[in-house]
């Protein structure tokens, strides 16, 4: 019950592995290359909302300093990081759907599987 | 101290800010372009070397980025083992691009090779700080803009095998990067610290509060390092991007990109989690064994294969498992084997794939079968080649002896035989492979009859230096063996 207790307190930890695992499963497994940049975000997006919620505690406030208040704050850190993070993972997806465009250019076809047919056929 | 305090920013800032002029440069006139590029690597191993002699004379050098202390600020770290690779990395770097100044004018479209020296410098810019980073988010974000980096050196040569070989690399390693900055939210969770000096100090006490979050963390980057490096079962992404690419981009790519970041993982292994950890689950053993069977694959499957380059990129997948043999032996003579065969790799493929260059841009020919007496027109190229491939197998008197020496005097010395008669057996595997071609390039009569184009003499000059090279570290090895082990004593 403990185990259940701490699940269900920290339900979005729950749910960003959940993200994490639905993203890398498409990553890997589906033949559709935009599907896979989708998944991959997805898996960028889990990570991101794991991280910014390890910077919540429960009753935690916005990290905004109000004199002579004594407030409970919210660690403002991961917040920072993730900003960053989400850059990252911007420039990465521009730059995979760039190289779809051109791969589409060559084959008229997102799908891996229909690729590989198609060069095994030459 | 004056400018020198900031050497260690320097290194790394300098070649971002070359990156973003030399494509201005480039509008007068690709020499000045590519004069930008030299100087500037040139410059980076300047500093390093001067670093490296600071660094002996009066020890590791702490450089807080802004001023900002750490944990809050980020902080790099030069150590001698650090600045052993970062020379590795930058000498490495200087030389390739050498190479690639006239090899490139043939592979690539004229309007890009601009853009090449821009992607070329942030790669080499952004190794220098995954070596240099003392930080995990920072290590997080350089590991992206190599990765992007990377792949761009590849995806450049607008073919269709660049273009699907690049997607697929980096797919694999967004993978990567996920399970990594996963791993670092579990370290962070536990510790609240991103510093490597201060999470080594944190996680051996909450290690005994919150172990599973570490086992976590530590599987992550298993995986996570394991895909960008190569480890065996993670390495489908690499023959087809290490092939298809231009071979300056392959031997960078093979010869450097691959190590950084099995140095990454030694340094997680090593200088992150607490000695505790590596007790209390057999990761070095995962390690040791994933890289017995990439040792043995990696040549198996490279006997399979016909294209040149191809063989090439699977040999590296048997090479770089030595060096996560090195760290898995957890034995201070190992890893002085496993860091001696990151230098002495670094230069033989990084050689190899220069070769294999040549004869493409002299003769066009791929096909392993094709190179029959070819030794007889590009006699340079083929004798570099040869000399590359007894450092692969380890023949005495070249390079690649020393480091499996090493690998396999430790394996001995704490009991693992098996280890030893792996390193055998994967070195007579690779001489199963190299040498027909070696042979057959000499002995057989047959006339080439492909037209020859002639070879500048830039890349052939490149070659003998690398020849050169790979003959004096089979020999004279006190220096750099003497340099390691004082480096390592730090990490034991």
């Amino acid at each position: 019950m403990e185990t259940l207790g701490g699940i269900i307190d920290n339900y979005y930890y729950m749910v960003a592995v959940i993200l994490f695992v639905i993203g890398m499963y498409t990553m890997l497994t589906h033949s559709n290359m935009i599907k896979k940049v989708i998944a991959m975000n997805i898996m960028d997006a889990s990570v991101f909302l794991m991280f910014v919620s390890v910077g919540y505690a429960h009753g935690s406030q916005a990290p905004i300093i109000r004199e002579g208040a004594e407030i409970f704050y919210a660690n403002p850190l991961p917040g920072a990081l993730i900003l960053t993070g989400i850059v990252v993972a911007v420039s990465v997806t521009a730059y995979a759907l760039s190289l779809i465009v051109k791969i589409y250019r060559y084959y008229d076809t997102c799908d891996y599987d229909e690729i590989c047919e198609i060069r095994s056929q030459e | 101290m004056g400018v020198s305090e900031h050497f260690p920013a320097l290194i790394v800032v300098i070649f971002f800010i070359t990156a973003f002029i030399s494509p201005l440069l480039y509008r007068w006139g690709r020499k000045f372009s590519a004069a930008l590029v030299i100087v500037t690597i040139a410059a980076a191993l300047g500093m390093t070397v001067s670093l490296l002699v600071t660094v002996q004379q009066a020890g590791t050098v702490f450089y807080h980025m802004g001023g900002w202390p750490p944990p809050w600020g980020i902080e790099f770290k030069a150590d001698p083992l650090r600045l052993f690779m970062l020379l590795v990395v930058i000498s490495v770097s200087l030389w390739i691009f050498i190479f690639a100044l006239r090899d490139l004018q043939h592979e690539l479209k004229k309007r890009v090779i601009g853009w090449y020296y821009t992607l070329y410098s942030i790669l080499v810019g952004s190794m220098a700080g995954i070596v240099l980073t003392n930080d995990l988010f920072n290590l997080f974000v350089l590991m992206e803009i190599c990765a992007i980096s990377a792949c761009a050196i590849i995806s450049i040569k607008e073919d269709r095998e660049c273009l699907e070989a690049s997607f697929k690399y980096l797919i694999l390693s967004a993978m990567g990067t996920g399970c990594f900055l996963l791993g670092v939210v579990m370290l962070y969770m536990a510790t609240g610290y991103l510093n490597y000096s201060f999470l080594h100090l944190e996680l051996a006490e909450a290690f005994n509060y919150y172990p599973r979050n570490i086992f976590t963390a530590a599987a992550l980057f298993i995986v996570a390092f394991g895909t960008k490096a190569a480890l065996f079962p993670l390495h489908v992404w690499l023959p087809d991007a290490h092939a298809s690419a231009p071979s300056p981009s392959s031997a960078m790519l093979s010869g450097v990109v691959i190590k950084i970041y099995a140095f990454a993982l030694f340094l997680m292994f090593y200088e992150v989690f607490p000695r505790t950890l590596l007790e209390a689950i057999p990761l070095n053993e995962i390690i040791l064994w994933l890289a017995a069977l990439g040792t043995l694959f990696g040549s198996i499957f490279a006997m399979l294969q016909s294209d040149l380059k191809k063989m090439l990129a699977f040999s590296s997948i048997g090479q770089i498992a030595y060096i996560f043999m090195g760290i898995g032996l957890n034995h201070e003579s190992a890893l002085v084997g496993g860091f001696y065969h990151i230098m002495v790799h670094a230069v033989t493929k990084a050689m190899l794939f220069m070769a294999a260059g040549v004869i493409i841009y002299s003769t066009g020919v791929r096909d392993i079968k094709k190179l029959a007496g070819i030794g007889r027109v590009l006699p340079i190229t083929m004798i570099a080649f040869t000399i590359g491939s007894a450092s692969m197998v380890g023949i005495p008197g070249t390079g690649g002896l020393i480091s499996k020496w090493f690998l396999a005097i430790s394996a001995l010395e704490i009991g693992r035989p098996v280890f030893v008669i792996v390193i055998l057996a994967s070195s007579l595997l690779n001489a199963i492979y190299y040498m027909p071609i070696v042979i057959n390039a000499f002995m057989q009569q047959e006339d080439f009859k492909k037209d020859i184009k002639p070879v500048p003499r830039v890349m052939l000059a490149c070659l003998v230096i690398g020849m050169i090279f790979i003959v004096i570290s089979g020999f004279y090895t006190t220096p750099v063996v003497t340099l390691l082990e004082q480096a390592l004593a730090l990490y034991f």
